[in-house]
């Protein structure tokens, strides 16, 4: 990928989470009524969330690599609540793959990390409202090992050639926008899914023999990739300073 | 059999059918090299007419033999392939398998190889960098290299055959 067109990549993603993040249409419905211009502009909402750190695991890549045979992938995740809807997201992983087809041999394994951030796009019922519909955006990281690979150059007039090439490392590097949503279906225990699009930034880098699959990014030989996750979370919380009086208190007023 | 024992049997049946066998190649796995017959109505011409051959005969000669291609319909665009194993390789050509007296040309390429990576679904190949094509002279007059960089890109014409005004 030229570094055209990852900046390319870079400026659309930028754009779009800014104008996603700064639409008004996502919180002011409430608002559209209101015409008079001369009213006293509404005090701050102040954020009174409390702590919440959600540790989760994906289910979708374990059960969809076990049919496909040839492929292992795990995935956990992890995000902290940081204010005003906003998320610190990351996820981790290992895996590896095999190739053993008749003219390509080799195999690979791959660790990876993603870091980023969750935007929660719903407005809460209250303070104890953690189900939330988000978008997101992640710097993915990836060590990947790969053994010696054995090729064929198959021609039908002059003859195949066989050679080889040395194992070796090397890191994989990418960026992902994504989006999905999460559920508290029992105390504590969510369960949710996201869609992710994945940019390489780094693909040129391993052209003579890009993997077959990277656990935590997908094709190796295709610069973007569209990928799913279902993961099953539990969260640990605990309360702000003071919040349990304000729960009081709006509890009061209804 | 149950409700549930059904729809056992029809996730077993979409997990089934997602099984992943290897890709298909959807890009062309060998380099071609693409040629072009042009001849002039006269030895003095500029003028190129067009040069429909009509029965080619293309020869790979390999280390293990001969290997022809034989153009049944008249043809002025002919396909050849470069050996990925040598640096030369050469092809014998006559403009037409009907007249038994009619002499081959003997075609020499001498090129570069670098092998690529198309992707996992079609695995490796050899692009080509034409140093220099040397020919005999019975039917061709002469030749041009148009392009040296030989891929899989099968729109590209490589090089340019000018047959003598009889052949």
């Amino acid at each position: 990928m030229s570094l055209r067109s990852i900046c390319a990549y870079i400026s659309i993603l930028s754009i779009s989470l800014v104008a996603l993040l700064s639409s008004p249409a996502l919180y002011a419905q409430a608002d559209t009524t209101a015409t008079d211009t001369t009213q006293a502009p509404k005090p701050k909402k102040k954020d009174m969330a409390g702590h919440q750190l959600c540790l989760g695991v994906d289910i979708f890549h374990p059960i969809i690599n076990n049919i496909i045979g040839n492929q292992t992938g795990y995935e956990f995740a992890a995000d902290y609540y940081l204010h005003n809807e906003y998320y610190l997201a990351g996820e981790g992983g290992w895996g590896s793959a095999n190739v053993n087809y008749s003219d390509l041999k080799y195999s690979t394994t791959n660790s990876f990390l993603r870091l980023g951030f969750n935007k929660s796009v719903l407005n809460r019922d209250g303070p104890k409202d953690w189900d939330m519909m988000m978008i997101g955006m992640r710097l993915g990281f990836a060590n990947i090992t790969r053994s010696a690979a054995t090729y064929t150059v198959t021609d039908s007039v002059w003859g195949n050639s066989d050679s080889s090439h040395v194992g070796k490392s090397f890191p994989a590097l990418w960026i992902e926008i994504s989006g999905g949503m999460r559920v508290e279906l029992l105390k504590n225990f969510f369960a949710g899914w996201n869609i992710r699009g994945k940019f390489m930034l780094n693909g040129r880098s391993f052209n003579d023999l890009a993997p077959l699959y990277i656990a935590g990014y997908g094709k190796g030989d295709k610069n973007s990739n569209f990928d799913f996750n279902v993961y099953l979370s539990y969260a640990l919380r605990w309360d702000k300073k003071g919040v349990k009086v304000v729960e009081k208190v709006v509890e009061k007023d209804k | 059999m149950t409700k549930s024992g059904i729809l056992l049997a029809l996730c077993i049946m979409v997990l089934a059918a997602c099984t992943q066998q290897r890709s298909p190649c959807l890009t062309p796995k060998t380099a071609t090299l693409n040629v072009e017959t042009i001849h002039m109505a006269t030895d003095s011409s500029l003028v190129p007419v067009d040069t429909a051959l009509p029965g080619a005969i293309f020869v790979a000669l390999t280390q293990n033999g001969a290997d022809s291609f034989q153009y049944t319909q008249q043809s002025s665009q002919f396909v050849l392939s470069l050996a990925p194993v040598t640096n030369v390789c050469q092809w014998a050509f006559t403009t037409d398998s009907m007249k038994y007296h009619n002499l081959f040309d003997t075609l020499t390429f001498y090129y570069q190889r670098n092998l690529q990576f198309l992707s996992n679904a079609c695995g490796y190949t050899y692009f080509y960098s034409i140093d220099s094509v040397r020919t005999t002279h019975n039917n061709v007059d002469s030749l041009l290299l148009t392009n040296t960089a030989v891929t899989n890109n099968v729109a590209t014409k490589h090089l340019r055959l000018y047959i003598h005004t009889q052949y």
